[in-house]
């Protein structure tokens, strides 16, 4: 398992954002659903390294991430895109991207070879010498995805990583999605259910800090059998039935 | 998983090499060349072409226009991380904090060096055309590159700590008037605010031509700014990598180090300043770090004029020789194979005295005339500290002060003259009094009224009973 997490939590202020979360998540594209505030985006903070939990216990691909040397081993294998992405204007995609290769601490000599492949494989290679304040928000999120897969991560986390991207992108990303998932830990933080039918074997829904279904796509579908939730997509169903019990 | 030296340092290249080419200290070099040109080259290639002046001039210039544009440039880059939202994005990297600050530090600073280098370079080019002795002052020079990576870090720690759009030119402001107001503080010898980069030489002195001239330019407080600077360079880059995420704990301990050291050096470096003063020379002296050798004169060959009596300047001055001779020659003429009269005029160093309060007296080192056979020791009205004198108020000075005292030193042994030395002096310059009932006015108008050969005549037979003060006012022709 690359992400094991025994009862993690985190609070912010008075704000008990995760509240014992227990997962393990093996190689492939899991999903994170849940509604505006249930936690995923500290859940993602914590895995990426960027905050330590409050209590519990975290190892993210054989390390432990409270270790400063075992963290750093995490962040060369680590891959983030923030629900935000922040950006540095006057860099160009590529001065960008190969920006974040290096502070991942790749090899020089990989770097330019890996920052063209990044930008190809979302799409930017017309745009690679394009400013970033130049790119509109799609484009933007792209540049993001670029910097979080250039030094071939084994722990990907994507925290809303299709906002701003309109149908066609999404559907490449999908794709890209899947294609990343054969071979390292994929885990996409998301409110869109689409997403994650159309992308993951395995997903989780949180609600107010906590995971109230862990399970494959199918079997979440499987969960609005018989009752009345509401949705225009099968999985939708499932997403409020599920959330329908856990508030209940 | 640890890289190999080689792969870390071809990284840290490749990482330097991008924040050099999006450095916002880039944006910033046509305004330091804007405020170079106004602030420092016009107003350092308006003084006399002196590498002493020049130098020192330059130093209190181009640290005032580079401490408040670096520090705003590295504030401006200190605070990007925050200001642009990448914290948790930069947060998940490998590479610690800390020397992903450095390489930001480091780019902005080689940026403001390398406009340094420029400046420096223009303006010493030009002094080099135009003096007519000595060589460029690497001292003054020093310093002001000290002053950038200092200020850098200043500027970069700040905007790390406080990352927002209104940092920067807070920062820049605060630098400036922080660095002016500092010099505000020197009061006389003994103050610890001489470790400011801006001071070049004893704050209160003013411009002088007379520096580094007769004597070697001393280093004493220029290298205990440097230390000073160093010091706090050090100092504020080592806070950056103390805090928790900086790096991992062997990182922050030798951040931790690197503070202590560092304020070590700027608190060390501040003491000495304190115990900096003013010399005989007009320069600071600092005794713990004090070269005696640094107290031997300069040798140089004297640059000699033809005159009745002639006189002979420091190659520093040389340029000024034409009008020395001219505003002088008819007072020599005049006293030229006199009993006593000096057979050479020849220029002194000026020695510098410092008074209680922040006065500063500055005069001969001794009698103005000496040796046998005699020698007048000559101070230019253009060696004692003050405004750039033109070249028609330099002639005035030369023809009342300068001959003034020379013809004192021919007709009185004391240095206070008597009512009949003062008339015969009025009378050989031709400046006296106009009110008809000043009996030395009036003396003096009778003597000048006789001719050149007449006063000459009177004083060949005269001198020595005048200079004896055993004349009076009516015996005076």
């Amino acid at each position: 398992m690359n992400v094991e997490a025994t009862d993690l939590t985190r609070r912010l202020g008075r704000t008990q954002a995760v509240a014992g979360v227990t997962i393990a998540i093996g190689d492939g594209v899991f999903g994170l659903l849940g509604p505006n505030g249930a936690g995923k985006t500290s859940l993602l903070r914590m895995m990426a390294t960027v905050i330590p939990p409050t209590s519990g216990h975290l190892r993210l691909l054989g390390c432990d991430p409270s270790e400063y040397g075992q963290r750093r081993q995490i962040r060369c294998r680590l891959g983030y895109l923030p629900q935000n992405l922040g950006y540095y204007p006057r860099f160009t995609v590529v001065e960008f991207v190969e920006y974040f290769a290096l502070l991942k601490e790749m090899p020089a000599a990989r770097v330019h070879r890996a920052v063209a492949y990044a930008v190809e494989r979302v799409g930017l290679g017309d745009k690679a010498k394009a400013r970033l304040s130049t790119l509109s928000g799609g484009m933007l999120r792209r540049v993001g995805i670029a910097q979080a897969i250039v030094n071939d991560p084994q722990l990907l986390l994507l925290d809303e990583p299709t906002a701003g991207l309109d149908p066609e992108q999404r559907i490449a990303f999908r794709s890209l999605l899947r294609d990343l998932g054969q071979q390292a830990t994929v885990i996409v933080s998301t409110h869109l259910v689409e997403d994650v039918g159309a992308a993951c074997a395995r997903v989780a829904l949180m609600d107010r800090g906590k995971i109230v279904f862990s399970g494959t796509p199918d079997e979440l579908t499987g969960r609005a059998v018989g009752t009345d939730a509401v949705g225009d997509a099968p999985l939708e169903r499932g997403y409020s039935a599920v959330l329908a019990q856990a508030r209940s | 998983m640890s890289a190999t030296p080689h792969a870390v340092v071809s990284g840290a290249i490749r990482l330097l090499r991008l924040e050099l080419r999006r450095n916002p200290m880039l944006w910033m070099l046509p305004l330091i060349a804007a405020l170079f040109w106004i602030v420092v080259y016009r107003r350092s290639m308006a003084l006399a072409p002196s590498w002493s002046l020049r130098a020192t001039t330059m130093q209190t210039g181009i640290v005032s226009v580079f401490v408040p544009t670096v520090a705003g440039a590295a504030a401006w880059m200190g605070s990007r991380e925050g200001r642009h939202g990448l914290v948790d994005l930069l947060t998940c990297t490998a590479q610690p904090r800390w020397a992903r600050q450095l390489a930001g530090w480091a780019a902005t600073t080689g940026w403001a060096i390398a406009a340094y280098i420029v400046c420096v370079g223009v303006l010493y080019a030009a002094t080099g055309r135009q003096a007519t002795w000595g060589g460029p002052l690497w001292w003054p020079a020093a310093v002001g590159v000290a002053s950038v990576p200092a200020f850098a870090a200043l500027g970069y720690a700040a905007g790390a700590l406080r990352p927002s759009r209104f940092t920067a030119p807070l920062v820049a402001m605060a630098a400036f008037f922080g660095l002016e107001i500092s010099a505000q503080f020197i009061h006389g010898n003994d103050s610890y605010w001489q470790v400011s980069p801006l001071v070049a030489g004893p704050w209160n002195l003013g411009r002088s031509e007379d520096l580094a001239t007769f004597y070697p330019y001393l280093p004493d407080l220029p290298r205990i700014q440097i230390i000073f600077l160093a010091g706090l360079t050090a100092a504020l880059l080592g806070i950056m990598g103390v805090p928790a995420g900086s790096g991992g704990r062997w990182l922050r301990r030798f951040a931790v180090g690197i503070t202590t050291i560092g304020l070590l050096s700027a608190g060390t470096a501040t003491a000495l300043a304190g115990t900096g003063r003013l010399d005989a020379h007009g320069m600071i002296a600092v005794p713990a770090v004090h070269d005696a050798s640094d107290d031997l004169p300069a040798t140089y060959t004297p640059v000699c004029g033809t005159a009745a009596i002639p006189i002979c300047v420091h190659p520093a001055y040389a340029a000024y020789l034409p009008a020395i001779t001219d505003a002088l020659k008819p007072v020599l003429e005049q006293i030229a194979g006199l009993p006593g009269a000096p057979d050479r005029l020849s220029q002194a160093a000026a020695i510098y005295r410092q008074q209680s309060g922040n006065g500063i007296a500055v005069g001969r080192a001794g009698p103005a005339v000496t040796g046998t056979p005699p020698v007048f020791h000559l101070l230019l009205p253009i060696q004692f500290p003050g405004p750039a004198l033109t070249a028609t108020q330099l002639a005035t000075a030369l023809r009342t002060d300068t001959a003034r005292a020379i013809v004192s030193a021919v007709i009185s042994s004391d240095r206070a003259l008597g009512p009949a030395q003062q008339a015969v002096a009025d009378g050989i310059l031709g400046l006296y009094a106009a009110e008809p009932d000043d009996p030395v006015g009036a003396a003096a108008r009778r003597f000048a009224a006789l001719t050149a050969e007449g006063r000459r005549t009177w004083l060949m037979e005269n001198l020595a009973a005048l200079r004896a003060g055993q004349v009076t006012l009516h015996q005076l022709p």
